[in-house]
């Protein structure tokens, strides 16, 4: 998705034969276990044990997002997300975090385009509790209008200050609407349309609440100092009984927007200095030509992904035409996604001379220019975060929950590294060859009132 | 005070204690004297640093603001025999992350590395802080970089609610400068400026490290002394000036086209070694620390005047302040600052016991929420070194907080919220009345 990070990945114990030391070295780090299992109601458990400190993450991930709402009723994901913390039959208004940090603990929760996930970190020994109250509001909440009324203040000031005070933000809504198709799933904002959330009431909420909070539409990640048969046993005591309900499969379009290449402009008295972006519309492990998705990976980080990549070293170090010059490219969603390169341009550097210099570094690659020694280089530094990963608690429910939610399989995750490590420079340049053309383009400029001088 | 809540308190406690025997902090002193803090841990094949130099923007001269901010920025882009690209080459090989910069009172750095490259990663931290190149390229690209970022950072209204908050209670004192410079005398800066500056930071004295993961004490003191044994001593830094904090409540506005206004207040708090710090803690939580807190129950759960309000202590070597921050609407605005204020002068009549016991027993253990990963960990006992705090700190810091009593917090809170103290920050559109708000105290 546009601006969001590739997925990372655990380690695999198996080996493939690797092609250079430092990749062997780093696909022989053993991976951190996980266990999954099923309940019979739906829910899948992942729990990934680590005993480095007595803390413990839970993490409820609902496979639904801002990209199943319907046009009309924009930000109904979000605003509910915001909802489940006021009250249940059990629990009083705000309890539930208020419980949590008086036991010492910490929670939050995101909306995402294809999921919404809630989570706490907590002491070990406060697990129980955690699970008690998340199960308690996957099936108990109320949602009363005089809670509802406020709240939508808080939703829109969220989205003033998240999308409506960054003219960045500003311009990205409407890229999404060229390149996904206006209205379509992953062009609806996920903060929603304003005029759509002032609409938004207790009985639209309702409906998306039980059309979707549902044991079998969820996956549950612990995390930290836990034991599987121990998470089992508190799985099944609390969200055991929960009912398994229908969930109508989610669809996304194969398509994006239908009338591209398309250029986009947003000037904008609250931007100093213009910036050029083009994104490109690209295959995700769900949707697309999903063998090009390892490549992507691959191509993103040698052509965009640090100051030693060719965009940053063509235009930022050799020719000086950029302040900055990146690309960006994640595979996990459940639809279509897209592959991003962005610039910053040097001060007094026209448009011309940006689409240029771009233009000639993608040249290269289509042509064929993409050696071994930069594809291994590419390797190391997405097996090497992959690792750095696993140094943080946080890290494995977010790719967990996140692959899980949009129909990746833990054997995907696993296999993540060795994926990564069999890409070839040929299919580093077939992936440009497919994901690189016109008919899948938002250029986008955002300047200054006056525009790009 | 119920039984049961007494349980739930003491429950608290040991649950505190058994964390803190989580981490066995080690100090460490290699053959060449430098000093570390290390906490070994194996459990992933990575290595964390923390490190500091006793120098920060506040050491840069009057008519070359930015100067110690473009010199930690160029650390990293090239050193001995290596260019900019090689040295980043190198660094991406190893798999190794080092990075610098600057803040008030310090240069600081952070490295990252494999636990099996870590004679190439601290080879690199080596270079990087005894042989920075500053080739003019280089210079010229991170000028330009900054002073782009400056810009930018006029735009944001958050960012300038917070420059603007920062001038105005400093105003006439070093901490009033901004750590990313100005762009006048951005532009004016001279490589060998930079150098000069370099030199001075970079040296041993009041040097502060702090290692976790996967690395013995042995193999540490062996790499720290070959990544800065070759460091000069260094002087004695010159002292800040004292701070005389405001006397006067002032409101000042920035207009900027958002629909969002940044709002800040910010009251002159009390040093991080005075005996009611804990207190001030346990203040700043009930008031603006988190969903449970009366801020965040009155501007938002009851009002939806705001997303996002909090209060926070920060603390500098000679300074500290408690601030509030917000964002509304602008017409909001006068209604969230009306409302601030009645809670700011309600707490001037304490806590109560409920308050109390729940912060205790979540600032008691909040800290063990934040042992997330090497770094973080590094980054938490970087920070305790630099508030002088001694190594048991963590083992010591739930008696502390339990220590605090009602009458404390009411006592601390009268000491710092003062009407008459008070900077108020608005940046956005002026809506209504926001520069005459009053509180009746």
């Amino acid at each position: 998705m546009r601006r969001r990070a590739a997925l990372g990945g655990l380690f695999a114990g198996a080996l493939l034969t690797p092609r250079a030391s430092a990749l062997a070295g780093l696909l022989q780090v053993n991976r951190r276990p996980s266990e999954t299992f099923t309940l019979p109601n739906g829910l899948q458990v992942v729990v990934l044990p680590s005993s480095r400190a007595p803390i413990v993450t839970q993490m409820l991930v609902y496979k639904v997002g801002s990209a199943d709402e319907t046009y009309g009723q924009t930000g109904i994901a979000h605003f509910l997300e915001h909802m489940m913390f006021k009250g249940t039959g059990v629990l009083a208004a705000t309890e539930f975090s208020r419980t949590v940090t008086r036991n010492g603990g910490r929670d939050n929760a995101f909306t995402d385009f294809d999921m919404t996930g809630y989570h706490q970190t907590i002491a070990s020994d406060r697990l129980e509790l955690v699970m008690r109250m998340e199960a308690d509001r996957m099936v108990n909440l109320r949602i009363l209008d005089s809670e509802l009324r406020p709240e939508r203040q808080v939703v829109l000031e969220e989205r003033r200050m998240r999308v409506d005070n960054v003219p960045s933000e500003m311009l990205d809504e409407a890229v999404r609407e060229q390149l996904f198709g206006l209205h379509k799933p992953y062009a609806m904002p996920t903060a929603g349309y304003a005029d759509d959330v002032k609409k938004l009431g207790v009985n639209e909420l309702v409906a998306f609440y039980r059309r979707f909070y549902a044991p079998n539409n969820a996956v549950l990640i612990i995390a930290g100092d836990a034991k599987a048969e121990a998470v089992r046993k508190l799985a099944e005591k609390y969200y055991g009984p929960i009912p398994s309900r229908r969930v109508v499969a989610r669809q996304r379009p194969a398509e994006g927007g239908g009338d591209l290449p398309q250029r986009v402009t947003r000037a904008d008295e609250r931007v100093p200095e213009p910036r050029w972006s083009r994104d490109f519309l690209a295959p995700s492990y769900r949707v697309g030509e999903t063998r090009h998705v390892h490549a992507l990976q691959v191509l993103t980080r040698l052509f965009g992904g640090s100051e030693t990549s060719r965009l940053s070293r063509a235009l930022v170090t050799r020719d000086k035409i950029a302040l900055s010059a990146t690309s960006g490219y994640g595979a996990t969603s459940l639809g279509l996604t897209s592959f991003e390169i962005a610039v910053q341009p040097a001060r007094g550097r026209g448009v011309a001379e940006v689409e240029a210099a771009v233009g000639d570094q993608m040249k290269r690659v289509l042509d064929g220019e993409v050696r071994a020694e930069e594809v291994e280089r590419a390797q190391n530094r997405l097996l090497a975060g992959a690792i750095y990963s696993q140094d943080s608690l946080a890290s494995g429910p977010r790719l967990y929950g996140s692959a899980l939610s949009t129909g990746g399989s833990i054997a995907e995750i696993d296999g993540w590294p060795q994926a990564i490590a069999a890409v070839r420079p040929d299919d580093v340049v077939a992936a440009a060859r497919h994901v690189w053309r016109d008919e899948g383009a938002v250029t986008s400029m955002l300047t200054p009132a006056g525009g790009w001088k | 005070m119920t039984a049961r809540r007494w349980l739930a308190l003491a429950l608290g406690l040991a649950l505190i204690a058994s964390r803190a025997e989580a981490i066995e902090i080690k100090e460490v002193t290699t053959p060449l004297g430098i000093k570390a803090w290390l906490v070994e841990d194996s459990s992933t094949p990575v290595v964390a640093l923390s490190f500091s130099f006793a120098s920060g923007s506040t050491g840069d001269p009057e008519t070359q603001k930015g100067l110690t901010s473009l010199t930690a920025n160029l650390l990293t882009d090239g050193a001995g025999p290596l260019d900019a690209q090689a040295f980043k080459q190198r660094q991406e090989d190893a798999s190794a992350a080092l990075g610098f910069a600057a803040s008030l009172d310090h240069v600081g750095g952070s490295l990252r590395l494999l636990s099996a490259r870590r004679d190439e990663a601290f080879e690199l931290l080596r270079l990087a802080v005894t042989a920075p190149r500053f080739d003019a390229d280089r210079v010229e690209q991170r000028r330009a970089q900054m002073i782009a970022g400056l810009a930018q950072a006029d735009q944001r209204p958050a960012s300038v609610a917070q420059r603007t908050m920062m001038a105005t209670v400093f105003a006439g004192h070093p901490y009033g400068a901004n750590v990313s410079g100005v762009r006048e005398d951005l532009q004016g800066l001279t490589v060998q400026q930079i150098r000069d500056r370099a030199a001075t930071v970079l040296t041993r004295s009041g040097l502060i490290v702090a290692a976790v993961g996967d690395i013995d004490a042995a193999e540490l003191s062996r790499q720290l002394d070959r990544a800065f044994g070759a460091l000069p001593a260094g002087a004695a830094r010159p002292a800040l000036p004292d701070w005389t904090p405001p006397a006067k409540p002032r409101t000042v506005n920035v207009e900027r086209p958002v629909p969002q206004s940044s709002v800040l207040i910010a009251l002159p708090a009390i040093p991080r070694d005075d005996p009611d710090w804990h207190a001030a803690v346990v203040l700043a939580h009930v008031l603006g620390g988190g969903q449970q807190s009366r801020l965040f129950t009155e501007v938002r759960e009851k009002r939806g005047l705001a997303y996002s309000v909090s209060s926070a202590l920060r603390s500098q070597r000679k300074a500290s302040l408690l601030v509030v921050a917000t964002g509304s609407a602008g017409e909001k605005v006068p209604d969230s600052l009306r409302i601030i204020k009645a809670e700011l002068v309600r707490m001037r009549e304490g806590v109560t016991d409920r308050e109390l016991a729940d912060a205790r027993t979540y600032l008691g253990g909040s800290l063990a929420l934040l042992l997330d990963s090497s770094s973080a960990v590094a980054s938490l006992l970087h920070g305790l070194q630099v508030d002088r705090q001694p190594r048991d700190y963590l083992d010591r810091r739930a008696a502390l907080i339990g220590a605090v009593k009602a009458e404390d917090v009411r006592r601390v809170a009268r000491r710092i919220l003062r009407e008459e103290a008070m900077t108020t920050v608005v940046v956005g559109k002026p809506a209504g009345a926001t520069a005459t708000v009053t509180v009746e105290p």
